[in-house]
């Protein structure tokens, strides 16, 4: 069975297993107890295993047994589950991640053990009776290894034509023959002859003979090559290749177990040699060529002609080489949504209308050639009106489709929150809501260093210290908590914490220190402009650089990161009772539903999730408040954003005593945009303006209308 | 000096050759993606001032900059001649520069560009990295990244 059609399930089944384990270790450290967690834990951790085992990647197998069997004695209530073992447990995952990172890059698992690991779940399992579980634990791998081969050799037997212990027919020159005897004579070490056959399948050969080779130099020089290394190394050979080795060890079995470990092997053969067998078969070949065979075993006979077969064989293997070669080299993973089949059986559907008005429009034409008065607009129209229905449908299936919940990025949280609540000895609660909450594929996957550094911004310089919390009145365990949920057109993530709050005098006088601003300066700021500081690069707050935080590369680059995504970053803090940051993304990144406004004679699109309501308001309606214009709607003191003044436009020479007002909002914040015209709603494809005059941020792009002409499409939330 | 002229088969360079106010310019044309005639601008708040806006370039928006403007020249004075370069460069993508008239296309080997006066200490050179001998005619050749990425304080 060819596996690598696979691979990509094997990484995405993967993940979820390591995140279901991951969650419900988490539980479990709450409720020790639970019986329906721990079965849980058990099913994911034994696909895990199996799935690990199919793939063929020993090493990834062998831990996430070890993991089983202790999660089995849990089950069995023969193992208590403590902080330690969690611990060993999330270390374990930590290492099973880690092989999963090496597949994705290699599509190989790589040659970590994690002896450590392996040592200390068994330890658990013996119940931390020491020294005896290496020995038991290197009897059980040499177990398995063993029954291993001995299972694969069974297959050999019956189906491959290669013959066992080709190495005993090598033929070799004078050359090789003074390498064996000078090992054997000058440094007393012993020689091994080994035939290592690979299964069928195996794509990467040659990659798989180099895993060999290394293995076998922990134990010794390989002398010998067949065919010659550079052949091997070319990959111009069939499913076996042979070797002779020195070495000082005598352990034939530990030495097979490492070479069976690498994947993709199917048996090895493996015997101790003499100098002098080799030297009567050089002697017997140049009286007859084939006295050598005959003085081998019937079996090994056989050998010489398959090696005869595999010359023809070599160039077609070769010819496969480029291509493999190729996939080793880039990582083997692409990108991927798992899509709802709902979503997909909509968007079928849609494409089926869509042909159908495409029909019909091919009728209506065609039908209005052959009359001659001309097109029917009427049905024209009402075809038409039923394409932009369908297209609009289809746009947002389509959006739909590339939607993911937050969930993949923010699971991984809960997980971090206890690592660090551990490390800092600050005891804190991780609180989630809105998992669910939706946003593009490509934003959910960049969304996780900003909110992480977030996360460990509130556990570290958020969350005091439990004496603190005690002296101010604050229940022992901090709370940080991360809410997500759709305003518009928009996603909100809140991450704060109830914490001591940003001690603005504090960062006034670092950025004063930090000659950012005079002290003079300093005393103007407002609250808001003091936290901006915050968000400068190299802007550290922390008493001590600690490997969580402080190092000053934190919040500027959550913000560069944030709104490289389109979206912004607030703060809102209150000394003493914690803070929050908001972070404000986009639904969509391509098309959006938008207002289209006239000021003068240029053309502006405000996106509709933001507009709230379009209000005339007469110029006699508008007050003062602190010498800004505002207007009382409905209970609310709105500011009033007079748009030509913002984008310079010259003012008109007789103002109207009427203004058209477009009432947006941004949170609890509202504002009345005056524009001069509506023109209408219209959906939009958004373009960027380019990397030259992205220095704008109240113009967040532009698009381009039916009639060629280009329209700046209005950033609302930079107005505000 | 003696060297270059012994470098008979060194390689040769294309510039489209421009007029911007009164003078001469070249423009080096690997980095040329086309060139199209005047055509609506769409102004841009809060630009840098010379950019005039963007255009629509075949369904994409590519910003345009005004070579008069950022040399301190006056005002682009838009007459049937007046052109825009569409440049496809490596870190900015498509930008649009505005020129007052396209001349020709001439070839120009490394001899042929005076380079000595670059460190000049005068402001409207620093985009310049050379100044070719076309005929009896002097082009200005441009350092496209200097024209580009130069933030007017």
């Amino acid at each position: 069975m060819d596996v690598s059609q696979y691979l990509d399930i094997f990484i995405d089944e993967t993940n979820e297993h390591i995140q279901a384990l991951s969650d419900n270790i988490m539980a479990l450290e709450q409720e020790p107890e639970n019986k329906d967690t721990i079965n849980e834990i058990f099913r994911a951790a034994h696909s895990l295993k199996g799935m690990a085992g199919t793939m063929g990647f020993k090493r990834m197998q062998h831990l996430t047994h070890d993991m089983e069997n202790v999660f089995s004695e849990v089950r069995n209530d023969t193992v208590k589950v403590d902080s330690n073992l969690i611990d060993i447990l999330f270390k374990c995952l930590d290492a099973v991640e880690g092989y999963l990172e090496t597949v994705k890059a290699t599509s190989d698992e790589g040659t970590e053990d994690n002896a450590a690991l392996i040592k200390m779940l068994n330890d658990v399992l013996d119940g931390n009776a020491g020294g005896s579980s290496d020995e038991s634990q290197a009897e059980s791998a040499a177990a398995s290894a063993a029954s291993d081969s001995s299972a694969a050799g069974d297959e050999v037997g019956s189906d491959d034509p290669n013959g066992t212990n080709h190495f005993l027919a090598l033929k070799l020159d004078e050359d090789s023959l003074g390498k064996l005897r000078a090992a054997v004579e000058d440094e007393g070490l012993k020689l091994y002859g080994m035939t290592v056959h690979i299964q069928k399948e195996c794509l990467l050969k040659a990659a798989r003979a180099f895993l060999v080779f290394k293995a076998l130099e922990d134990y010794g020089e390989i002398l010998v090559y067949d065919p010659s290394s550079q052949d091997i190394e070319d990959e111009k050979f069939d499913l076996g290749f042979s070797v002779i080795f020195s070495s000082e060890s005598e352990d034939t079995e530990a030495i097979k177990a490492s070479v069976l470990a690498v994947s993709e092997i199917e048996s090895v053969d493996l015997l101790p040699v003499t100098v002098e067998q080799y030297e009567k078969a050089a002697e017997a070949e140049d009286t007859a060529a084939d006295t050598a065979a005959s003085a081998q075993e019937e079996a090994e006979s056989a050998a010489a002609p398959a090696v005869a077969d595999a010359a023809p064989a070599a160039p077609a293997a070769s010819a496969s080489t480029p291509a493999a070669k190729k996939a080793a080299n880039k990582p083997v993973t692409t990108r991927t949504v798992r899509v709802d089949l709902e979503k997909l059986d909509a968007l079928m559907n849609q494409v089926s209308e869509l042909i159908i008005a495409k029909n019909s429009l091919v009728s209506i034409s065609s039908s209005s050639e052959n009359s001659s008065s001309g097109l029917d607009t009427q049905s024209w129209q009402s075809q038409i009106e039923y394409l932009e229905r369908i297209t609009t449908n289809l746009h947002e299936s389509v959006m739909k489709v590339r939607m993911v919940p937050i969930e993949s990025t923010v699971n991984k949280f809960p997980r971090m929150i206890r690592d660090l609540s551990r490390k800092l000895g600050k005891p804190m609660n991780l609180v989630m809501t809105g998992e669910e909450t939706e946003l593009d594929r490509t934003v959910v996957d960049q969304l996780g260093d900003p909110l992480q550094h977030l996360l460990r911004n509130s556990a570290d310089h958020g969350i005091e210290s439990p004496e603190e919390r005690r002296a101010a009145g604050k229940p022992e365990e901090g709370t940080i908590f991360l809410n997500a949920f759709q305003e518009g057109n928009n996603v909100i993530i809140q991450v704060g914490d109830d914490g001591a709050g940003i001690n603005t005098e504090k960062v006034k006088a670092k950025a004063v220190e930090r000659g950012i601003v005079s002290a003079d300066e300093a005393e103007n700021l407002s609250q808001k402009e003091i936290i901006d500081f915050l968000f400068m690069p190299s802007f550290s707050m922390a008493k001590k650089v600690t490997d969580i935080s402080g190092r000053g590369v934190g919040l500027d680059v959550v913000k560069s990161n944030i709104e490289a995504l389109g979206g912004n970053v607030e703060v809102k803090s209150t000394l003493g009772a914690g803070s929050t940051f908001t972070v404000r993304l986009p639904l969509t990144l391509a098309i959006i539903q938008a207002l289209m406004v006239e000021i003068r004679d240029e053309k502006y699109a405000i996106a509709l999730g933001s507009i709230q309501i379009i209000e005339d308001i007469s110029i006699e309606d508008i007050k003062y408040v602190e010498a800004k214009e505002v207007v009382h709607l409905r209970g609310n003191v709105i500011p009033i954003i007079r748009l030509d003044q913002l984008l310079d436009f010259e003012p008109l020479d007789d103002e109207p005593t009427n203004l058209t007002v477009v009432v947006v909002k941004k949170g609890d914040l509202q504002a009345g945009l005056v524009v001069d015209n509506l023109i209408g709603q219209q959906e939009i494809v958004i373009k960027s303006l380019g990397k030259v005059i992205d220095n704008n941020k109240l113009i967040s792009g532009a698009t381009i209308l039916g009639d060629g002409e280009v329209a700046m499409i209005l950033d609302v939330n930079a107005l505000m | 000096m003696a060297a270059e002229l012994e470098t008979l088969d060194e390689e040769k360079i294309q510039y489209i050759v421009v007029m911007i106010g009164s003078e001469q310019y070249g423009l080096d044309i690997s980095v040329v993606d086309n060139i199209v005639r005047m055509q609506k601008i769409t102004r841009v708040p809060k630009a840098p001032s010379y950019y005039p806006g963007v255009i629509n370039l075949r369904g994409e928006v590519v910003p345009v900059m005004s070579a008069r403007l950022k040399m301190g020249l006056e005002e682009d004075e838009i007459t049937k001649d007046t052109r825009i370069i569409i440049l496809r460069l490596e870190a900015q993508g498509l930008v649009g520069i505005l020129v007052d008239e396209v001349k020709e296309v001439i070839t120009l080997g490394e001899s042929e560009i005076d380079r000595s006066n670059q460190n000049s200490n005068k402001q409207d050179t620093t985009y310049i990295n050379g100044i070719g001998k076309s005929g009896d005619s002097l082009v200005s050749i441009f350092e496209i990244n200097a024209i580009i990425d130069e933030v007017e304080v």
